[in-house]
């Protein structure tokens, strides 16, 4: 098989070559061609010409520094550290040959998802660790709270007997969850199954006496380095090692939990809880507006990374703390539909700017977009990034200032177009179709006009 | 010049006395200097230094390059030295380093200096040549491993 490599070290003098060799000695010991272009300090060297990409079955990317890869678009590609193709080119080629060969657009997305997932570290680990499992409680509680109001009308929970109060109590059940998971999943990611007890248990604690989401979360990271310090200085006699988990730990975990909870953490965290929601109540106008654009930018800056994830999460506390619908939710879910629609009306209303891969991952976008897979627009961003990304940052500000200003609001933390019409989800429907509407549009327009002609 | 040509019989040390990371390049900048490749070891090794401070040349693997360009530098030329206890380079993989190469050329050199880099850490990758250096006593067995 024939591959393509690119590798690329900030000094650009010895790594850079040392992985070409790497990669191209491995190559040879697998019985497969390679050629690699080096881009060093002295500049680009064997520079892969497009008959070289046309016969490769895969692209590899070894670089510390960004490099170019609109040229690769549509080709299978594997970027990773340039550390990595010295160690083990090996393997690197390997994953490289497994590369799913169709890359259509959901499955690029898939790909990126996983591989973010792998590179992430320390704090930033645990915490998404312990939102990923939240995530799904909030979508599944949400949605069915919805549900429920859409069946049983806006007092539906006044009676626990209906099909449709059922359904909205189970929901709020589902909510409820939401933040203990959080903390035990926080605790789950620094210390393993230990940390499970002391991080549910004080999340539940938050989520009792007013702390919320951020205590959950100061919560998960307390229970997690609290496993972590008693399985280091606790040693017991071998016959009693099984003790531990079943005993020691969670009896210890729990009683340091429960009183650095009451009289440490929940007073001081109730209060900035309380403070904080009433500032956001109190935002009218231009400062909500404002609000609304910086999330709105978030959304749309590092789809998938942490700054989305944060503005994300940000509009999902709100709802878990104020229960009934949340302007921030809406604002934000508004913005995360605006990339991939605004992508795809672009290879619309520009076809010539675009290659017909990407015309194709358009028409994907279009429903990605619109089920606020904010991702769906990470491929083009990836391949384009200098002006994709300022584009729908724009487009997405307009969006979340627009809707904050509207004073929208949503009661759930997913579903895009497919729980708009869901009667008392989102308050001032119409004019939070025409947020998302004018954000698309004018990401579109933005990019359709800064896209290079394809020659 | 290729980068064969600026190894010499003068300018290797199979035995370096160095204990830290500052005095393996000095070590390895006497070299030079006692050679007549280099005129002002002061400028020479402030030069190298710069370079260290924008990325460490311990490039792992045993291995470290520093290098230097400058007007200091009459004649592009390589110092080899080894040193088989190790010396703590704070290199990328955070191992000591055993077989460092000094590069000097000249400021008005353009990119030599950056070939014989990218030719030395090429053959570096080869388990072969890293064993041939880590054995090698003599400049002649030295320099086979660049055959």
């Amino acid at each position: 098989m024939k591959f393509v490599a690119v590798t690329s070290c900030p000094t650009g003098i010895a790594h850079t070559y040392m992985a070409a060799e790497a990669l191209q000695m491995a190559a040879k010991e697998m019985g497969h061609e390679i050629k690699v272009e080096t881009q060093g300090s002295v500049g680009a060297e064997n520079v892969i010409t497009d008959k070289d990409l046309k016969e490769a079955r895969a692209v590899i990317i070894a670089a510390d520094t960004n490099v170019d890869k609109s040229r690769f678009a549509g080709k299978p590609l594997i970027e990773v550290g340039v550390q990595e193709a010295i160690k083990d080119p090996k393997g690197l080629i390997e994953r490289a040959m497994n590369l799913k060969q169709s890359s259509n657009l959901t499955d690029q997305v898939k790909e990126i998802k996983s591989e973010q997932k792998q590179k992430r570290t320390g704090i930033y680990k645990h915490l998404m660790t312990g939102v990923s499992y939240m995530i799904p409680f909030v979508v599944g509680g949400g949605i069915l709270i919805a549900l429920g109001f859409a069946l049983g009308g806006i007092y539906v929970f006044k009676s626990t007997t209906t099909v449709a109060a059922t359904i909205f109590w189970t929901g709020k059940a589902s909510f409820a969850l939401m933040i203990p998971i959080l903390g035990g999943y926080i605790a789950y990611s620094i210390a393993d199954r230990p940390g499970i007890v002391p991080g549910m248990v004080g999340g539940y604690l938050a989520s009792n006496n007013g702390s919320g989401f951020l205590g959950a979360l100061v919560a998960g990271f307390i229970a997690g380095y609290l496993v972590l310090l008693i399985k280091k200085y606790i040693r017991l006699p071998k016959s009693m090692d099984g003790l531990m988990p079943v005993l020691i730990i969670p009896v210890l975990s729990i009683i340091v939990m429960g009183l650095v909870m009451g009289f440490v953490i929940n007073q001081p965290l109730a209060y900035f809880n309380k403070a904080l929601m009433g500032w956001l109540s109190g935002l009218k106008g231009a400062n909500a507006a404002l609000l609304g654009a910086i999330l709105g930018g978030m959304m749309a800056l590092d789809m998938g990374g942490p700054v989305n994830k944060a503005a994300y999460a940000f509009g999902t506390a709100t709802l878990g703390s104020s229960g009934q619908l949340s302007p921030i939710m809406a604002a934000v879910m508004a913005a995360g539909m605006v990339p991939p629609l605004a992508i795809a009306l672009s290879t619309v209303i520009t076809k010539k700017k675009y290659t017909v891969a990407e015309r194709e991952a358009g028409k994907a976008a279009w429903a990605l977009g619109a089920s606020f897979i904010t991702e769906g627009a990470i491929p083009f961003a990836a391949s384009d990034p200098l002006r994709v990304i300022p584009s729908i940052i724009v487009g997405s500000a307009v969006t979340g200032g627009l809707s904050m200003m509207f004073n929208c609001a949503l009661a759930v933390p997913h579903g895009g177009i497919f729980v708009l019409f869901i009667p008392n989800v989102v308050s001032n429907l119409p004019q939070y179709i025409i947020s998302i509407l004018a954000g698309m549009v004018v990401s579109a327009v933005i990019l359709s006009a800064v896209k290079k002609n394809i020659e | 010049m290729s980068t064969k040509e600026m190894f010499s019989k003068e300018r290797v040390n199979f035995d370096l006395k160095s204990n830290t990371k500052d005095e393996v390049i000095d070590e390895l900048i006497d070299l030079l200097v006692k050679d007549g490749k280099v005129s002002d070891r002061d400028e020479f090794k402030k030069a190298v230094l710069k370079r260290e401070t924008e990325f460490s040349t311990g490039i792992g693997m045993g291995i470290a390059i520093p290098h230097g360009k400058s007007n200091a530098v009459i004649e592009p030329s390589i110092a080899f030295g080894r040193s088989d206890k190790g010396i703590d380079y704070k290199s990328m993989d955070e191992k000591p380093a055993y077989l460092f190469f000094l590069i000097a050329v000249p400021e008005k050199s353009s990119d030599l200096h950056l070939k014989a880099l990218s030719e030395i850490s090429r053959r570096l990758m080869h388990s072969e040549v890293r064993e041939q250096l880590t054995k090698a006593q003599t400049f002649e067995e030295f320099i086979k491993a660049f055959d």
